[in-house]
């Protein structure tokens, strides 16, 4: 008697992840049948036939389908994982970008003579005239992802979305424009895949960061910024500074090797068990994986004219390819339970 | 542990919609659509659950041992689940409640103030 209605219901019901369809279907088709049929034959009978989920049942479900997805509020803890991996990843990619932007500052500052007490850099490294526009808006941009990173880590997602938006304008304008003057070869997919990928993909993954989500632990992340710089741009700068620009590679391939060491410092933990909560981890290394792999293979296309690089370019892709496969085989559905046993005509649709 | 250590989880407030679904089951259990309903009735027609929202509200407040399945039941050849409140739920249900009163009579408290400001 329901059919029509049941099977229109049901349709909208594919929007949600599998694992929860399996779970809830029949008790969402039950209570949504119960709010249309009335229990007289022939009314039902036409019910069925004419009626649909209204725009508003759709779009409860489709809001639920997109909370599970980023975890927002209202949804239970054992469905974190995609949001809590979207997370991870926008902090690491941030932070990476923060310590990009703050080296930026500290060469500028060190060229300019702004550190009295540190020899002057060597003339390669010296800022020669006032700084140019451009230039200005790149530091301003560099510091600007400082702050969105602190933002984030500080829990002020709102304002860290917006000047993260208006962080990654910049590079969108300087790339156009340098696209239609000519400056870049057409297309460039290098420089539109570091926009693409690493600019624009985190801030549209900032949506993870709602009031409901469980907030980073302050102080683990703000010395990550210090830290890190310390331990990766330092020597590279110092690396610069002596004359052996030719190590410091570039930064798709920068990116690659932070990943390919984030994931061989963590296949240990997955070997001996010490890895907890879903793998989360493993996912976000994988994640980061594939977004620093489509960026050194884009970036590639660069290089097409010295071999060398490209040799360089293809053993960092190797390198993280390897490491990713070591923490890929923790990464798969681990669909905690709450001890609600599935509905007795649960199906998996 | 890194996770614990980078990630503290954090419980957010309780939602409009979750405080309603646990009063909607303070005095009894309900099925899914009988929690439509009493919202609705509680709320004088204010919040109307769509089903999506409701098990949304469901799978959260079960996952978090406020809610937990009491029996089922046939109905026109469907099963319908009922749902009644743990002693967790009545708790949180009893802090939420007490705690919303608190708010609302400070923001009587300041209403009357700031009325009385205006008028003098």
């Amino acid at each position: 008697m329901s059919g029509n209605l049941e099977r229109r219901y049901r349709r909208v019901l594919r929007l949600l992840p599998g694992s929860y369809r399996e779970r809830w279907q029949e008790e969402m088709t039950a209570a949504f049948l119960d709010s249309w049929l009335t229990g007289d034959a022939d009314a039902d009978a036409y019910i069925s036939k004419a009626a649909g989920p209204s725009w508003g049942e759709i779009t409860s479900v489709a809001g639920l389908a997109m909370r599970l997805c980023l975890n927002r509020a209202g949804t239970a803890r054992r469905y974190l994982p995609r949001g809590q991996v979207a997370r991870y990843a926008v902090l690491a990619v941030t932070v990476v970008q923060a310590m990009r932007g703050l080296s930026g500052l500290v060469a500028m500052a060190w060229s300019r003579h702004l550190f009295g007490w540190i020899p002057a850099p060597p003339a390669s490294m010296m800022a020669s005239g006032p700084a140019e526009p451009a230039q200005a808006v790149f530091y301003v941009v560099g510091y600007g992802w400082v702050v969105v990173f602190v933002l984030l880590v500080l829990g002020y997602y709102r304002p860290a979305r917006v000047v993260a938006a208006l962080a990654i304008v910049p590079d969108l304008v300087v790339l156009l424009q340098h696209q239609f003057n000519g400056r870049l070869p057409t297309p460039s997919a290098g420089a539109w895949a570091f926009w693409v990928l690493i600019n624009l993909a985190p801030v549209l993954a900032m949506s993870a960061f709602h009031r409901d989500a469980p907030s980073p632990a302050r102080w683990p992340w703000l010395l990550a910024l210090p830290v890190g710089y310390l331990v990766v741009y330092a020597p590279l700068l110092a690396l610069q500074a002596t004359g052996n620009s030719a190590w410091v590679p570039d930064f798709s391939g920068l990116y690659c090797i932070l990943v390919a060491i984030a994931c061989l410092a963590h296949a240990p933990r997955i070997w001996f068990g010490q890895v907890a909560r879903s793998g989360l981890w493993s996912r976000t290394l994988v994640l980061l994986a594939v977004d620093a792999g489509a960026y050194r293979i884009f970036s590639i296309t660069d290089y097409l004219q010295d071999p060398h690089l490209i040799d360089v370019s293809l053993s960092e892709l190797l390198i993280l390819l390897i490491s990713a496969a070591l923490v890929a085989p923790d990464v798969r559905a681990r669909v905690a339970t709450t001890g609600l046993p599935a509905h007795p005509h649960a199906t998996a649709a | 542990m890194f996770d614990t250590i980078l990630f503290g989880m954090t419980d957010g407030p309780m939602t409009g919609q979750a405080f309603f679904v646990l009063t909607a089951l303070a005095d009894g259990p309900r099925h899914g659509y009988g929690i439509v309903r009493e919202v609705a009735d509680l709320s004088n027609g204010r919040v109307q659950l769509k089903i999506g929202s409701l098990y949304g509200v469901l799978d959260r407040l079960a996952a978090d041992g406020l809610i937990e399945p009491d029996r089922e039941e046939a109905h026109d050849g469907r099963l319908r689940r009922y749902y009644r409140l743990t002693q967790d739920g009545r708790r949180a249900l009893a802090d939420e409640a007490e705690l919303r009163a608190a708010t609302a009579r400070v923001v009587r408290a300041r209403l009357r103030l700031s009325g009385a400001q205006t008028t003098g």
